[in-house]
């Protein structure tokens, strides 16, 4: 028997990202990944001053402000080819990692755990067999018999009122949650404290940024903070030791909670190390730059053949420059595949189509190929090159996961779900340990005397064109800019998003989310919870958010029969 | 002294989804607030919500919203009235949060005591619009209700002597008549 799943959480303006997919006999045979908002926020972009466009970019998206601001100002530098200050570099490196941290810790917790961790186990959990597990897994203070107790008791007197609340509407007891009871009190606990160390590394983007969720200080040509060491009101040794304190508080959360964490979950659910494989195309763009190259490192693998992979010696390679395209035959726009510089945002709307036009998203295309962006691309990419710390985080996760799972996982198999939850626990672990690095080279060129931030923009007569990338913590990043007579002539945002929820192309080939649907595992299409893993540990964000109050609440999965 | 959050929450760039940071500059321009009062843009921040809230003893939110209204129709949602419909099961990062936040803040014990949502009704979405006629003629009845629930709360807000202009530099009507905008907000 064949049903087709549909998963569709939209009302109106509201929820962006729709899956449809075809189940036969217990597995997806087809998927369709749509966004159903428009996204032509770029043309408002256009006819502007290039100096004032990272304003408006930084609210594409609220989830995602800062990436989008720091895309936007380094397309416009890319374009005049204007160097900044390594104290500016420095800067939108902190904020860039304190964000990244804060993203990818509730994406685990607060987005995605709940789909592993059965909060209806948790009140037969006993916690002091928790907290003994707990301490076998990490040295974390706060692992202790009475923290897992009172987190306990908070879901016993949820479930003893009748009114679940935030957990009304999981899909608890389904055949594919398989934890111990005291795995599920463990993640349930780490997920409540997750909060504080959300919170503090929002303080340093913050204390940086002049305020949250969007930041003030940047600049075409640097950044906006003073630096005075004696002046109250600028960045001051003082401001410097508060943001290296909350540091210090954050990073041990990530060492000791969030990577043991996942590493401890993935290893008692192995199976899905082998479900969820996307498109075997990897991209991720070289970023935090420190003065002689870059500590994140980019790259293309095709195939998912790791010993070929190509490295990006620049933020913007000309491989890289050269290869993109964005494809509309199959979304609801006109024109064919166009590089970003020459492409359009100009409506074309059918109904969905499953052989024709079926989304809002584009099909970005690396050299006419799918690319899955995101932290596994920015891991196998690293693991690929010999990246130090990548292999460093790398094999610690995949020794931690084997040992739990009883059985040897090796690099390959972390193309799949599961394999995008770890690679963002590696990238965090990795970003925990640059945010020290970074925050000592700001100190110490400081301290040398530096204190220059911003190298004001120069706008030609006539026309250039820039691109400025980053590797956010949803994948690689790009801003294409076309400035004429010192105005914006051209302005296409080619997002994370885009690359991995993209549709089909002229060619026909599926995009990641699509390829990753296949095969999956579906037990109750009436609960497709399987498809919310994998769909989940791309971290979807579709990036032209619309946040309206909905006093409905709504069922969002529709089955039907064929 | 009680520490108040005001918050908009909405898009600026999709027409009348951002009247929430609007009222937010209406009211930095216009008004004087008790020193333990303070307002926040907070755009669409989905699930990093709660980040803002555990530093409150009070919250309002003016956020656009859906409760079958006339667009420009304002409708007040206290907390109890935020959580009684359970949150949906969320795809992306930006299915509207309110319900969850408040219900994950709640769980941790740091929920603000008082949280008041004041919801318009919107009517056009459109990128790069500027808020429609009848949600920027509701803006003066959300800043009675805001002035009302911080009398309830006993803090205070006063217009202030030499009001500027708000600063709405999303927005194409007031980029044009910057100097006509001083006039058209004000409660009172």
């Amino acid at each position: 028997m064949t049903s087709r799943i549909k998963i569709d959480p939209i009302s109106r303006i509201e929820g962006h990202l729709r899956i449809d997919a075809e189940v036969d006999g217990g597995l997806v045979s087809k998927a369709w990944a749509s966004c159903t908002m428009w996204r032509g926020i770029e043309n408002i972009l256009i006819g502007r001053d290039p100096r004032e466009a990272w304003l408006f970019a930084q609210r594409f998206c609220g989830v995602c402000t800062t990436v989008h601001a720091l895309a936007s100002v380094r397309a416009v530098e890319d374009a005049l080819k204007l160097q900044i200050p390594p104290n500016a570099q420095y800067i939108r490196n902190l904020i860039l990692i304190l964000h990244a941290l804060h993203d990818h810790i509730v994406h685990f917790y607060h987005l995605s755990a709940l789909d592993w961790i059965d909060v209806m186990q948790i009140p037969k959990a006993d916690p002091v067999k928790t907290a003994s597990l707990a301490q076998s897994l990490s040295s974390w203070t706060r692992n202790s018999p009475q923290e897992f107790k009172s987190a306990q008791d908070k879901v016993k007197a949820l479930a003893a009122s009748g009114q679940l609340g935030i957990f009304a509407n999981g899909y608890w007891g389904h055949p594919a949650m398989h934890l111990p009871p005291e795995v599920n009190l463990l993640g349930f606990t780490h997920y409540l404290q997750a909060l504080e160390f959300q919170r503090k590394s929002n303080q340093v983007v913050a204390i940086l940024g002049g305020k949250t969720p969007h930041i003030q200080n940047l600049t075409v040509g640097g950044v906006a903070n003073a630096i005075d060491l004696d002046s109250l009101g600028t960045l001051t040794m003082d401001r410097l030791a508060m943001i290296r304190s909350l540091i210090d508080e954050v990073i041990p959360f990530v060492h000791e909670v969030y990577f043991p964490d996942v590493c401890a979950i993935a290893g008692m659910y192995p199976e899905w190390f082998d479900v969820g494989c996307g498109a075997r195309n990897y991209l991720a763009v070289p970023d935090l730059p420190n003065g002689s190259g870059f500590d994140l490192p980019g790259g293309v693998i095709f195939s998912g053949d790791l010993s070929a992979a190509r490295k990006f010696e620049t933020a913007a390679d000309p491989d890289f420059r050269r290869a993109v395209t964005e494809d509309s035959t199959r979304a609801w726009y006109k024109g064919g595949a166009l590089h970003p510089w020459k492409g359009k945002t100009q409506p074309d709307y059918t109904d969905f189509q499953d052989n024709g036009k079926y989304t809002w998203v584009k099909a970005p295309r690396y050299d006419g190929r799918p690319m899955e962006v995101g932290p596994l691309a920015n891991v196998l990419v690293g693991y690929a090159q010999g990246h130090p710390l990548t292999r460093k985080w790398t094999d610690e996760a995949i020794a931690r996961v084997s040992a739990v799972a009883k059985g040897k996982v090796t690099v390959d198999k972390l193309e799949s779900t599961m394999g995008r939850y770890a690679a963002r626990a590696i990238r965090s672990a990795m970003l925990a340990d640059l945010a020290v690095k970074h925050c000592e080279l700001l100190t110490n060129n400081i301290l040398n005397g530096d204190v220059a931030t911003h190298n004001p923009p120069q706008f030609p007569k006539g026309e250039v064109e820039g691109v400025g990338t980053h590797e956010a913590p949803r994948g690689t990043l790009s801003h294409w800019v076309v400035v004429r007579d010192g105005k914006l002539a051209n302005y296409q945002a080619v997002v994370p998003t885009t690359w991995n929820a993209s549709p089909r192309d002229s060619q026909g080939q599926v995009g990641p989310y699509e390829a990753s649907l296949l095969r999956n595992p579906v037990a109750d299409p009436e609960r497709p919870l399987e498809l919310l893993r994998t769909v989940h540990s791309f971290d979807p964000c579709m990036a032209c958010a619309c946040h309206t109050f909905d006093a409905d609440g709504r069922e969002i999965a529709q089955v039907k029969v064929l | 002294m009680r520490r108040v959050l005001i918050a908009g929450i909405g898009n600026v760039l999709l027409g009348d989804d951002g009247v929430g940071p609007f009222v937010i500059k209406v009211l930095e321009s216009q008004y004087d607030f008790a020193e333990s009062v303070e307002l926040a843009d907070l755009g669409t921040p989905g699930l990093d919500l709660p980040v803002y809230f555990s530093a409150a003893d009070a919250v309002i939110l003016i956020d656009s919203a859906k409760f079958g209204g006339d667009a420009g129709d304002t409708r007040m949602f206290r907390k109890d009235e935020i959580v009684c419909t359970p949150p949906r099961t969320r795809i992306d990062p930006h299915s509207p949060a309110l319900r969850e936040s408040i219900s994950l803040v709640e769980l941790t014990g740091a929920m603000p005591r008082d949280l008041l949502l004041i919801g318009v009704e919107g009517r056009g979405f459109e990128p790069g619009s500027p808020l429609s006629p009848p949600v920027r003629q509701s803006i003066p009845r959300v800043i009675d209700a805001v002035r009302r629930e911080l009398h309830r709360l006993d803090t205070w807000c006063e217009p202030k002597a030499g009001a500027g202009i708000p600063a709405v530099w999303w927005d194409p009507i007031c980029e044009q008549r910057k100097e006509r905008e001083c006039a058209c907000y004000t409660s009172d």
